[in-house]
């Protein structure tokens, strides 16, 4: 009883760190594309290609002067930042990084908690994310962060209603909210083709739902093309206009940790997690089997995080009245259409 | 354990409930209102349904509250400009409440769960679907034309008037 | 699949059904561009629904949630008849241009999948279901005249008290099934019998949370404070809706939970029901005498109504059933037609206190002789309806128990001071004269003339024959 509460605050400090580890090299890397994309080096001055830049950027940060203005509520104004940056870090708690690692005899769940309702686990923490940005936007007592928060809340509310819906259809599919068991039903034939091996992946069944659940994904974390938020040429700086030091450092952090975790999620979701394609006819060592499922489970969740960037610095921003209407004239009805086509699929190949 | 977890969980509903009625900031009564739904999804936890509690959180802290905390900061609530009520009103609403108070705990202690209420499983996803689309299908069919007058509703509200337009 | 075919035909709820589409046909009525049929189509699905009800298979139990006896298929009628009625009188404000038809008919039509529900429910649930339903398109009906401030005020208030009713009939609803361990109305009456009288105390909160719940939805004193502001401020036909409709269907749901899961436990309620039903009758009927306002006073007056209705609650028994029968068709059908007289003089004069009845007998003798006989009915004096109703209504009471004497005498003082504020608009048309303007002279449609002789025609011909509606067996 006890080893498995040490093991599981083990596991707990490990995804943590490399949760804030991604986050942390998601900004040199996102400096470092943009700078590819605009044909440009990029920052090259703190260790060799700028390893150290994050930790310089972080040091820099702490040791800003502390700035909260006179006529802000003291308390909200400090939890805001704090209450997005928990809600970040929290959802990483259900997502399996990779089969169970197999110590000798006994099997160590590379996942902190299997809960069976892991898929609104997530939906539910990413609801209450919303709470850090309108806190921060409203204590700030600016009319510009206020109206930061209001655009940010809104969209995230909008946005979440189709990623919702495009989620049931493949809960429909999978009959599990479980992420270890959406997981594990991705490891098998890919239209029972027994070549396919390993390649069972719901995009192939899914292709609109992970449309539909990519378009949300960025506006959930306030990205380009949906960036309304932190607008600069509108909003001055957006709901955390008022923010410095540490306390703006962490709404920046908390939505790289936002990236690092929805592309966690749509790996899982719809890429097949830690499941490799033809890896079962290596006929490899099972824990290195585990191991190869663990590195490529976070090469996707590379992937990903490179591709938000190379949207964010090919794709201009959208107009707030387009973004809603987006949201809930296009992407709730597609959902919709999507969850029907789904319904019919399943009766005719049942 | 569980009696330890239970009483915190129900010490942080009690006391931020109270913070919901005694705070003269509205954005703090939300807030409050929200710790006491987390609360309230804590106990659906501990009795085994997680769906519920999971269910709570993302409609009533995660949407509801939201849109209250939307309107209270567009129309900048922030400070306490509701005149106090009187105080034979006060006196009033504190001896009827007190009086249901009594009243409930009286009908509380007597009691005893009943047969065939408590069950392992009853909160989970699937035992949950099964009733719902079996037993209770009648109603969940007929709640759809409650949620489309609402719908209609919030439609007709937000149009302009016919001879406005 | 098959099996829920053969579920499908056998068990109908046909009504239901009908209206329910109605509702959606309606809705889609600006889109498709039909909305000057709309009216039309949906007269005609309303009484295709009449017909469907009565032919409704008896006692059928629908997926063990709606029971169809011949209680839920008579007051389903009734109620599907006054909203016939209601459709055919507030065509002109629908298309006076103010309000979209389209929108305000689906609403109303949904709001009766609700009260249809409520009359034949078998199961806690389909109840809350159906109240909930019944009320939400009305809260926001109710603030159909945006423009209007008194209109938000009335659709605010509404929502507030109702939603604070309907948590109080949760709890209620919650206590009864955490002591029962069933929604099903006749388990619960079983399990009640079963315990005779030892019955726990968490069942006895649950009913009184209950009938709290169910007070404020039928707006009985003390919890009847909403209801002249949102009488008041809604457009005139939400609020006669309201006023019929919607208290005919809180009723026949309130009757019909406590007449066949409570009466065995009649003991811990009946007390408090009765004195629930005094305290209607006279706060009703004495603050009714102050006011200025017709339609003010109509609100007064129907909450008044509510206390002699609730008689009947209390009684539980099956002459019960025919007295709530006819006391909601005679206080519906009068309250419809005088709702219908007071939108056009409201119409004419442009405000609708009692000032404004002052010599219509010169400018309109068919209104003031409608409005005249309405108000009789109300009153509950011969030849009209409302005289047989009240009298069938106490003398069942006392025939069955007549402990409740003192409840009788106070109903009967309650009628007495009714008579005043009735008669206020009587005199009002008749006694004064005074000069008249031209533009007062305007005359209604020729369609109203006809609709209002006609609903004049029903409450003299149904208190002189009220056999109609007592002649049906085994209600």
């Amino acid at each position: 009883m006890e080893i498995m509460w040490i093991e599981k605050i083990l596991l707990v400090v490990i995804v943590f760190a490399i949760s804030l580890g991604t986050a942390a090299y998601s900004t040199l890397a996102e400096r470092k594309v943009s700078a590819f994309l605009q044909d440009r080096i990029g920052p090259n001055r703190a260790g060799i290609f700028g390893i150290l830049q994050p930790i310089a950027d972080g040091v820099k940060l702490f040791f800003k002067e502390e700035i909260i203005p006179a006529n802000a509520d003291r308390f909200l104004f400090v939890l805001g930042p704090s209450l997005f940056m928990i809600t970040a870090l929290m959802t990483s708690a259900v997502i399996p990084w990779g089969k169970p690692l197999d110590l000798g005899g006994r099997m160590f769940d590379l996942q902190v908690t299997d809960i069976n309702i892991g898929v609104l686990y997530v939906f539910a923490v990413v609801s209450i994310g919303v709470y850090g940005i309108m806190i921060g936007g409203w204590a700030s007592n600016n009319k510009y962060s206020l109206m930061g928060a209001l655009r940010a809340s809104s969209q995230m509310i909008s946005y979440e209603l189709a990623m919702g819906l495009s989620i049931i259809a493949l809960i429909m599919m999978s009959g599990s909210m479980s992420l270890k068991e959406i997981v594990a039903q991705q490891s098998g034939e890919l239209y029972g083709i027994s070549f396919l091996k390993g390649m069972n992946w719901n995009i192939f069944y899914q292709p609109l739902g992970f449309l539909i659940f990519i378009v949300c994904a960025f506006a959930e974390c306030n990205r380009t093309p949906f960036d309304l938020p932190e607008c600069e040429a509108e909003l001055v700086g957006g709901y955390h206009t008022e923010y410095s030091s540490m306390k703006l450092g962490l709404y920046l952090f908390a939505e790289y940790v936002n990236m690092f975790v929805s592309s966690a999620m749509m790996a899982s979701l719809y890429f097949g997690g830690y499941n490799v394609p033809f890896l079962e006819m290596l006929n490899l060592p099972y824990n290195v089997e585990v191991f190869v499922g663990v590195l490529a489970f976070f090469t996707k969740i590379i992937f990903f995080i490179f591709f938000f960037m190379w949207i964010r610095w090919t794709i201009p921003r959208f107009r707030y009245d387009q973004l809603m209407k987006l949201g809930w004239k296009v992407l709730i009805p597609l959902a919709i259409l999507n969850i029907l086509l789904t319904g019919f699929g399943m009766i005719l190949t049942k | 354990m569980e009696q330890i977890i239970f009483i915190i969980l129900s010490l942080a509903a009690i006391i931020s409930a109270l913070v919901v009625i005694f705070s003269n900031n509205p954005v703090y009564s939300v807030l409050s209102l929200v710790i006491t739904f987390f609360s309230i999804a804590g106990h659906f936890v501990l009795l085994n349904a997680q769906f519920l509690a999971i269910v709570n959180v993302i409609v009533y802290a995660g949407a509801i509250m939201v849109l209250f905390l939307f309107v209270i900061m567009l129309l900048n609530l922030n400070k306490s400009s509701e005149p106090s009520a009187p105080l034979i009103m006060k006196v009033a609403s504190s001896v009827a409440g007190g009086l249901l108070f009594i009243t409930l705990l009286g009908a509380l202690r007597q009691s005893e769960a009943s047969a065939g209420l408590s069950g392992g499983n009853i909160g989970s996803v699937e035992s949950l679907g099964r009733t719902l689309f079996t037993n209770f299908l009648f109603p969940f069919e007929v709640s759809s034309v409650l949620f489309l007058s609402a719908m209609i509703g919030a439609v007709m509200l937000g149009k302009k008037n016919l001879k406005d337009s | 699949m098959s099996k829920l075919k053969e579920n499908f035909n056998d068990k109908k709820m046909t009504a239901v059904i009908i209206l329910s589409c109605l509702g959606i046909v309606s809705m889609l009525a600006d889109i498709f561009s039909y909305k000057k049929a709309l009216w039309y189509i949906v007269l005609a699905g309303v009484a295709g629904a009449i017909v469907a009800n009565l032919n409704e298979k008896s006692n059928a139990i629908i997926y063990d949630m709606l029971l169809t006896d011949n209680y839920a298929i008579w007051f389903s009628t009734l109620i599907l008849a006054l909203v016939l009625l209601w459709f055919m009188v507030s065509k002109d404000q629908y298309e006076s241009g103010v309000y979209n038809s389209s929108d305000n008919y689906a609403l109303i039509l949904f709001a009766t999948v609700g009260a249809l529900i409520l009359t034949s429910f078998s199961d806690l649930t389909m109840m809350f279901l159906g109240i909930e339903i019944l009320s939400i398109p009305l809260f926001i009906l109710a603030g159909s005249n945006k423009k209007d401030v008194s209109s938000n005020e009335a659709s605010l208030k509404y929502f507030l008290a109702g939603a604070f009713a309907s948590g109080i009939l949760l709890f209620g609803i919650t206590f009864i099934y955490g002591s029962t361990g069933t929604f099903k109305l006749d388990k619960i009456a079983d399990w009640a019998n079963a315990a005779g009288s030892n019955l726990p105390a968490l069942f006895y909160t649950g009913i009184l949370l209950v009938m709290v719940g169910l007070a404020f939805k039928v707006s009985a004193a003390p919890f009847h404070f909403w209801t002249p502001d949102v009488y008041q401020g809604s457009p005139m036909f939400v609020t006669a809706f309201m006023a019929t409709i919607v208290k005919g269907a809180a009723f026949a749901g309130f009757f019909r939970l406590f007449y066949t899961s409570f009466t065995s436990a009649s003991g811990s309620w009946a007390l408090i029901l009765s004195i629930l039903i005094a305290a209607t009758i006279l706060t009703g009927n004495i603050i009714a005498v102050y006011q200025s306002s017709v339609k003010r006073m109509l609100a007064y007056s129907s909450i008044a109504q509510a206390g002699y209705i609730l008689l009947t609650v209390l009684l539980s028994n099956q002459e019960a059933k025919y007295a709530l029968l006819l006391y909601i068709a005679s206080y519906g059908v009068s309250t419809i037609t005088a709702f219908t007289v007071l939108y056009h003089v409201e119409k004419i004069k442009g405000t609708d206190t009692f000032e404004s009845f002052t010599s219509l007998s010169q400018t309109h003798p068919l209104l003031s002789v409608v409005m005249t006989i309405a108000m009789l009915s109300l009153a509950g004096i011969p030849p009209t309806i409302g005289f047989f109703a009240k009298f069938y209504l106490f003398s069942s009471v006392l025939k069955s128990n007549t402990s409740y004497l003192w409840l009788i005498m106070v109903s009967v003082a309650g009628s007495l001071v009714s008579v005043y504020y009735y008669f206020r608009v009587i005199i009002a048309m008749y006694g004064q004269h005074e000069p008249i303007i031209s533009s007062e002279k305007k005359q209604i449609p020729a369609f109203y003339n006809v609709l209002l002789l006609l609903l004049v025609c029903v409450i003299i011909i149904l208190g002189m024959m009220p056999d109609v509606l007592m002649s049906i067996d085994n209600l």
